[in-house]
């Protein structure tokens, strides 16, 4: 581009230098003059083009430093990725490791069941106070009034009230609406009997003096699970897969079959007994029906003979009478023998 | 807490189950051993319990010091549920994690101060939550 803007100079001056020589020589040559024109337009024209030129640059130039600037951006971006991937890579263990702290999701009722069931070893009962005394804080909400606004209003009553203890009872009622109430009923139905209220108060309440655990008592701890099988262990009995109360059930019906068998034992031997006696009987007549037939056998003879002595014939049955019942009598004998 | 020199990290047993209707865990004397433990682990509760066991010598031996740090599973869920005793219960399994704990509860001073400061502070926490 200089070079050609310097080949339009030159023209230009060499041009203006003919016509200046040209004029000094006191010869003004048209050409010469059309010649100066010519190289002026194509100098011009040469300074137009440098203008586009020297636009290009600039353009060009500023299509330098904004890819430059995508260049830093592209190469920060993917840095900036890396140092992620990097750290990502990094934290991946510490993300798996919590995963043993599971959330266990539980619902209202579970909650309030739960509540229900550690109360009872957490909150003492109203009245008890495990020697704590109960005057210093007054409760200050209903509920609680409601619990243990009589004796804490007793007991400032007779702690700030000493010897005087009905008129300060009386003038000066506990602030509270249901504790005034309480505390001034007793005091005014009983004339001068501020202390009979403490008297009564060990008989009406139940849990005086009651102390309140957190803990399992050592009765509680003596009689449980632990101490049973302490109890197997001792008696040399190893508890492994033992339960006293499969045990007991096994000894039950062992103690069933054994009581089962020896009835049925029994009953065969009844039924044993049932049939010799059976027999014997059956025998017993048999033998009894044999001798009768003899006798009447013999009998006919005599019936024959008692013609001739009527009188043998009568006494016939009685002789044979004794002879039965002494057979029986020895049958009985010989059951008596088994 | 668990960085004394007595502890022998966790027991290699894991804990027994959670007991369901349909379970066949078997039985030590007519009970699970999730019953047992859950039993023990409350009874520790008790600081004259856990006295007699220092008295017996319990809390020297290492291998019920590694059952004590075992028995922590209960302070977690679904285990926590079933505890009955909650706030002495699991105070003192806290406490018996630490060396210095296992030796001073031997003194009945100290049996006794945990006694009845735990009988005070059943008392009084809950009028100061109502203050």
């Amino acid at each position: 581009m200089d070079k050609k803007l310097d080949a339009s100079f030159e023209r230009v001056e060499k041009a203006l230098a003919v016509l200046i020589d040209s004029m000094t020589k006191f010869t003004p040559s048209e050409k010469a003059a059309n010649d100066v024109v010519k190289a002026e337009r194509e100098l011009f024209l040469g300074l137009e083009e440098l203008e586009v030129h020297q636009r290009n640059v600039v353009r060009i130039k500023q299509l330098k430093q904004e890819t430059e600037a995508f260049d830093a951006q592209t190469k920060q971006t993917i840095s900036a990725l890396w140092e992620m991937r990097k750290e990502l890579v990094a934290v991946a263990p510490t993300k798996f490791s919590p995963a043993k702290e599971e959330k266990y999701p539980f619902t209202t009722q579970q909650l309030l069941d739960y509540a229900r069931r550690i109360s009872r070893n957490t909150l003492p009962p109203p009245g008890v106070t495990n020697g704590v005394d109960l005057s210093t804080a007054a409760p200050t909400t209903p509920d609680d009034q409601a619990a243990t606004g009589p004796s804490a209003s007793f007991a400032t009553s007779i702690g700030g009230g000493g010897g005087s203890g009905q008129g300060t009872a009386a003038s000066t009622p506990a602030p509270g609406v249901q504790d005034s109430f309480v505390s001034q009923g007793p005091s005014q139905s009983q004339t001068g009997a501020t202390e009979l209220p403490v008297h009564l108060k060990p008989a009406v309440n139940p849990l005086e003096n009651a102390p309140f655990f957190t803990f399992p008592t050592i009765d509680r701890i003596r009689s449980g699970a632990l101490a049973q099988y302490q109890d197997l262990v001792n008696r040399g009995i190893d508890p492994k897969n033992y339960d006293p109360e499969e045990e007991e059930r096994r000894l039950k019906q062992e103690e069933q079959d054994r009581k089962d068998a020896e009835e049925r034992a029994r009953r065969e031997r009844e039924e044993q007994d049932r049939r010799m006696r059976e027999e014997r009987e059956r025998m017993a007549r048999e033998r009894e029906l044999a001798r009768q037939q003899q006798q009447q056998q013999e009998g006919g003879m005599d019936r024959r003979g008692s013609v001739l002595a009527p009188g043998q014939g009568g006494g016939q049955p009685g002789r044979a009478a004794p002879k039965q019942f002494t057979f029986l009598d020895e049958d009985d004998d010989d059951e008596d023998e088994d | 807490m668990a960085s004394e020199p007595m502890s022998v990290g966790s027991s290699a047993q894991d804990p027994p189950p959670v007991p369901h209707a349909t379970s066949q865990e078997p039985k030590y004397g007519g009970h699970t051993r999730f019953e047992l433990e859950l039993e023990f682990v409350q009874a520790l509760g008790n600081p004259e319990y856990v006295n007699y066991l220092a008295s017996r010598k319990f809390l020297q031996n290492p291998a019920f010091v590694a059952y004590l740090d075992y028995l922590q599973y209960w302070t977690r869920p679904p285990y926590l549920q079933y505890i009955t005793y909650p706030t002495s219960c699991l105070k003192m399994l806290e406490l018996l994690q630490v060396e210095r704990f296992r030796k001073d509860i031997l003194s009945p001073n100290l049996t006794h101060a945990l006694i009845t400061e735990g009988m005070k502070a059943a008392v009084e926490w809950h009028r100061e939550s109502l203050s």
